[in-house]
Formats: C-alpha cells, sequence, structure tokens
C-alpha cells in the first residue's frame, strides 16, 4: 500500500509539473540561501579569528592588569616585562609561538599637520614564524632591527601620500607618560587583509620603539598561539606567570577579548532561528498549492474515497506529494547553495568598499566556509520543516466527506 | 570753607594713588612683573594624577616678552627643547630630523603631560594686546591684599577667553587664577604656594596648576634658580640654534 501511494504521489507531482516546479523552487531558495548564510558566518568567524591571532590578540593575549582599565587614555606606561614573559612562556608545553609587540597611538607629522596613525613594534626576526609578513609586503621590504625604518599600509601611505624612501617623523607619547618624535624611513607598503590595519597602521622594529616610547626592555603585550583550548591555555600560562612572580597580568583567550567575535558566535545561533523563518515563509507556497490541488482533485478524492481509501491514507498521499517535493526542492538548494560556496570559497566576496572606514578585525575579501555537516543539517532540516508544513492541508483532505466531495464539479 | 576745600584736595591726593589704580595699569605692572630682560632658570615640573607622580627638570632662557627657550634635561626627556619667538611656537626632538611647529589645537596639550599647556610655558606676556581688563574688587590671599582683575579676550586665538587673577595689591605677583571658557566653564587653577624674591621683585617659586579637564591631576612648578642678570647671546632663541 505504502508503494502504491508513493506511485500515485509521483504520479500527481508530474500531473501538474510546473505547480510542483514553483514549490519545489521556494524550498530551493530558502535552502539555498540558509546554506549560503551559514557558510558566510562561518568563513566571517574563521577569517575574524584568523585575523585576530595573527594581529591583534594572538589566541592568547598578555598585558599588564590595569591596562584595559585605561585604554581611553593610551596608557603607554603600563608595560610587561618581556624578559621575564620569555622565560617563562619558552618553558612551558601547549604552546606554538609567542611574539612581543607594543602597539601605540601616535600621529605622522607631514607639512606642518598631524595625521593619526596606529604604530606596531614588533620582532620581524620572531614574527617571520608567527605570520606570514612577507607576503603582504607590496612593495619594498620589512624592516630590519636597529634601524629606523618603517613598513606602512598602503592604504595610510596613499592618503598622506607617502612613498618608500619618505623620512616621516612620528610624534608619541612615553612610557615616561612625556612625548618624544623620532624620524623613520619608509622601507615597505603593505596591503593587509584588514582594511584598518592598511589605512591606519604601520610597523618598526620593537629595539626602536622600545628607545622611542623609553620602555627599556618591557613591551605592551605578548600575542601567544597555543596547541590546545585557548581559554584552558590562558588561565595555564597565568597561574604559571604569576608563580614567576612580577606586576599582575591579564591573559585573556583570543575569544573573550574581541566583542565582535563575541557577536558573531552569538549571531550564529540567531541564523539558526532565522533560518526556520526562511524555511516557514518558503513552505508555505507548498501549502498554497496542496491546498489548490485538494480543492481541484476534490471528485478524485470522493471517488478514491468511494473506492475505500481512508482519511489518513489521503492525509499520507498528500503529505508524500509535499514530501517529496520538499526532498527534491530543498536537495536542489543545498546543491546550489554548495556549488556558490565552494566558488565564492576560491575567488571570495569582495567588500573592500563596505569596510572601508569600519574598525573591524574582519577581511575586506570574505570566503564562505563549506562545513559539510552543516550541509547534511540543512538539508535534513530544510525537509522536515516543509514537509511537516504539508501536514496541515493534508489533514484538511482526511477529513472530506465523499458524498459532498463527489457533488464537486 | 576755602580751608575745608583745601584739606580735602589735599586727602584726595594722598589717597589717590593707593585706591585708584586702574585695571589696565594692574595687568601692565603684573606683566612688567613676570618679564625679564633676559634671564636664566632651572627647575622642575612634579606632575600628579591617576597613575602616580612624575617628575621633569628643565633649564630656560628668556629674553623680553617674545623669544624663551626651555630645554628639558631629565633622563626620560633630556635634549627636548621647546622655542618661542616671532610668535611661533616649536619643539625639537634629539631623534627627529625635523622641527615640529605647533599651532592651532596642539597649543593647549599638556606639556610631557602635565597639566601646563604648551601656551602656559611660553605664553607672551603683553596681556594687554590679548584681553580688556577690569577690576572686579580686592580680596585677601593667603594673607596678602589682592586686586580681583577680570581679563575678557579680545580676540578668540588665546586659550582661556575668560581670566580672573588675584594680583598682590604691592608686588603685583598673581597668587591665584581662575581660567574660563566664555560661559564661564572653568578650565584651569593656578595657585602660587611659595614666593621668592630676585633683584627687589617678589616672584612665584612654587606654583601649582591643575587641569579642570582632567580628573585627579595637578601639576607644580618648581624655580629652583632665577638669574636676571645673565647676558645671552639672541642667537640662542632661533631656529638654526634649535637644531645644533
Amino acid at each position: 500500500m505504502a508503494m502504491k501511494l508513493i506511485h500515485i504521489a509521483f504520479r500527481n507531482i508530474r500531473r501538474n509539473l510546473r505547480r510542483s516546479i514553483l514549490s519545489g523552487t521556494a524550498i530551493a531558495v530558502a535552502a539555498m540561501s540558509i546554506v549560503f548564510l551559514f557558510a558566510l558566518v562561518q568563513g566571517m568567524r574563521d577569517d575574524m579569528a584568523g585575523n585576530l591571532a595573527t594581529y591583534y590578540t594572538g589566541e592568547v593575549r598578555i598585558r599588564n592588569q590595569s591596562y584595559e582599565e585605561y585604554e581611553r587614555y593610551n596608557p603607554v606606561h603600563l608595560t610587561v616585562n618581556w624578559p621575564q614573559i620569555d622565560k617563562t612562556l619558552s618553558s612551558m608545553e601547549g604552546i606554538t609561538d609567542y611574539v612581543p609587540r607594543i602597539q601605540f597611538a601616535s600621529s605622522f607629522y607631514i607639512n606642518g599637520g598631524n595625521h593619526p596613525a596606529v604604530g606596531i613594534g614588533a620582532d620581524f626576526a620572531r614574527e617571520a614564524s608567527f605570520q606570514d609578513l612577507e607576503a603582504v609586503v607590496k612593495e619594498g621590504r620589512i624592516p630590519r632591527a636597529g634601524e629606523n625604518e618603517m613598513l606602512i599600509g598602503a592604504v595610510l601611505a596613499r592618503d598622506l601620500h607617502i612613498d618608500i624612501g619618505d623620512r616621516i617623523t612620528i610624534m608619541s607619547t612615553t612610557a615616561t607618560r612625556g612625548s618624544n618624535a623620532i624620524t623613520l624611513e619608509v622601507v615597505g607598503l603593505a596591503a593587509f587583509p584588514v582594511g584598518a590595519l592598511n589605512s591606519q597602521f604601520f610597523w618598526a622594529p620593537l629595539d626602536r620603539v622600545q628607545y622611542f616610547l623609553r620602555m627599556d626592555n618591557e613591551v605592551q603585550q605578548v600575542l601567544v598561539t597555543v596547541e590546545n583550548d585557548e581559554r584552558e591555555t590562558a588561565d595555564l600560562i597565568k597561574d604559571r606567570l604569576e608563580q614567576a612572580g612580577g606586576e599582575p597580568l591579564e591573559v585573556q583567550a583570543y575569544n573573550d577579548i574581541s566583542m565582535m567575535y563575541g557577536f558573531l558566535e552569538i549571531a550564529q545561533y540567531i541564523y539558526y532561528v532565522i533560518g526556520i523563518f526562511f524555511l516557514v515563509l518558503g513552505s508555505t507556497v507548498i501549502i498554497n498549492t496542496t491546498m489548490m490541488v485538494i480543492y481541484e482533485r476534490m471528485r478524485e478524492i470522493g471517488t478514491m474515497q468511494a473506492l475505500g481509501m481512508h482519511g489518513n491514507e489521503l492525509t499520507r498521499l498528500f503529505f508524500l506529494e509535499g514530501a517529496i517535493i520538499s526532498a527534491i526542492g530543498a536537495f536542489v538548494g543545498v546543491l546550489i547553495g554548495t556549488i556558490m560556496i565552494v566558488y565564492l570559497g576560491q575567488v571570495g566576496l569582495d567588500f573592500t568598499d563596505a569596510l572601508s572606514g569600519i574598525d573591524m578585525e574582519i577581511s575586506s575579501v570574505l570566503y564562505p566556509k563549506f562545513n559539510i555537516w552543516t550541509t547534511i543539517i540543512v538539508y535534513i532540516y530544510s525537509v522536515g520543516v516543509s514537509a511537516a508544513t504539508t501536514l496541515i492541508p493534508s489533514r484538511r483532505a482526511s477529513k472530506i466527506e465523499p458524498v459532498e466531495a463527489l457533488r464537486y464539479v | 570753607m576755602y580751608k575745608c576745600v583745601i584739606a580735602m584736595l589735599f586727602v584726595t591726593l594722598i589717597v589717590m594713588p593707593l585706591s585708584a589704580m586702574t585695571a589696565q595699569q594692574i595687568v601692565q605692572a603684573m606683566d612688567e612683573l613676570e618679564t625679564f630682560e633676559q634671564s636664566y632658570s632651572e627647575g622642575q615640573i612634579i606632575t600628579t594624577d591617576r597613575f602616580g607622580e612624575k617628575k621633569s627638570t628643565f633649564r630656560a632662557w628668556s629674553q623680553g616678552t617674545h623669544d624663551s627657550l626651555i630645554e628639558f634635561t631629565s633622563v626620560a626627556e633630556r635634549g627636548q627643547k621647546i622655542l618661542r619667538t616671532s610668535g611661533q611656537l616649536y619643539l625639537f626632538y634629539p631623534d627627529a630630523e625635523e622641527l615640529i611647529r605647533l599651532q592651532g589645537a596642539a597649543l593647549r596639550q599638556g606639556m610631557l603631560g602635565s597639566d601646563i599647556s604648551y601656551e602656559d610655558m611660553t605664553g607672551e606676556r603683553d596681556t594687554l594686546s590679548d584681553y580688556t581688563a577690569e577690576l572686579l574688587d580686592t580680596e585677601q590671599v593667603q594673607g596678602k591684599s589682592c586686586y580681583v582683575i577680570k581679563l575678557t579676550a579680545k580676540t578668540r586665538t588665546v586659550a582661556y577667553p575668560i581670566q580672573k587673577l588675584w594680583v598682590d595689591t604691592e608686588t603685583f605677583m598673581v597668587w591665584k587664577g581662575e581660567f574660563s571658557t566664555q560661559s564661564g566653564r572653568l578650565l584651569k587653577e593656578m595657585e602660587v604656594l611659595q614666593t621668592m624674591t630676585v633683584d627687589g621683585r617678589t616672584l612665584a617659586q612654587i606654583t601649582r596648576i591643575s587641569d579642570k579637564m582632567k580628573r585627579d591631576s595637578a601639576t607644580e612648578m618648581h624655580i629652583d634658580l632665577l638669574d636676571l642678570s645673565v647676558d645671552l647671546d639672541p642667537t640662542i632663541f632661533t631656529l638654526q640654534n634649535l637644531t645644533w
């Protein structure tokens, strides 16, 4: 009997193919959108995590405990003891890499005017294993330790009409809470994936920045990459550094630092809910089509009931029709979505204009991330929700009286 | 009757010089007290804020009302100089290849993170060209009789549109000052904590300045040495000298 119902259901789908295609298309569009949306959010999350780990915070960041409290005052003097941290981290397991950095607010003095810029003091020898800085150098080279040189974001250089070989005087507040200025030669232009890094940042050798900011052997932060869970390792590092003594430190995992990353994590759950609404919306087309089919085939329903077909069998028949259309529609939608993800995952989606001027740790070009499990879940989810909604009109069919149905013309 | 008129005129002539000094005359006397033909001084700036205490030492040269040069001698700022000449203010940093000319809002920044702005430190002493003066009252400050002078800016280019100064009636030294916006919002307060006498002039030795835009912040400027009998080479106030 079940086989017969499936056979009848397929026959009915074919009988009104255009209507079936319309219903299936609605489900396909909904499924495709959800698959793509999830892949884009996943891509954004991964991209942000990568950028945070590489450029901003590492997977775990070590800073002076008071820094966050006074961050708005540019507290350059709230530093950490780099030699001591280096010694402790080098003896710890579960740490992949770590680099010292000094990030400081500054201004470029050009033609009598001040232009804000953010400086990063970095140990370029250590950075070589931490990030592929060579790959982002568009022109010129990476600054050398001990030299008054800088690598500057290409957009910042373009905006201020700076070129390689130019000597720029930068001013900043020092760790002694005074002010200082130093002239650095531009030796490289960098094109970072993150817009803000291109338009606001410049990089200089750590030793020169320490001298300029009167920091001795201190640094502002240490960025760490870890083997296992970031939060657990952060706690472990904090314990070990506290045992070693020194100033109180703030040791945090990147996913606890960035507010935007936290939003993205929440957004993923919100998108799951939005996905249900997408599918319910798509399913209204199926409900509508099935209702119309029921009214159109009223005489046929009456005949089938007169020949002995039960109400629940009629419900199953119409449910099967809806479920088959949903399954095919969802499959096509997920397939198209996957093809789009794979293609855009290679080519990328360019948001350079949309993100220009926005200080976010997200790359200008985003790559949707294909995830087989997410795709399978979206498919099951699409078929389930769409098929479930067809139960509403299908149950209507079972309640029709045969005598009443046979009177329909 | 005749005798009575003569007596009244006599009393008036005796009392007039004491009480009828105009606000302009008081401000002129105040400027003259603080203006030296040439001077050399050494001192320190002690700033206390939410992060603790910071001390910077300096030496300074001045000539007339328009030229002054300050050189910082404390380790963290050693070699940094501030030159004011021809109405312009220049900063020299030993590691910078060019002089930095401060202008506009930059002049109002705190010098070395203190409550003293660059403009406060090197401000020209020709008050009446920028302000109109009004004598409000006389009050006692630290046991001294003071004229209370209100200065209202004539132009929009000055740092403080309204100044209220308590000027010693005898020495013309400013014991206290309140510096406000046009609407009366207090920007800065100044108070002399200790005085010194140099060449017959009573001058501020320790001055406390508090920027009301900063919370829990105050700066004391100590003058440890002041020599008014120096013979300075005028070229020390030139840009060429600054870069040597």
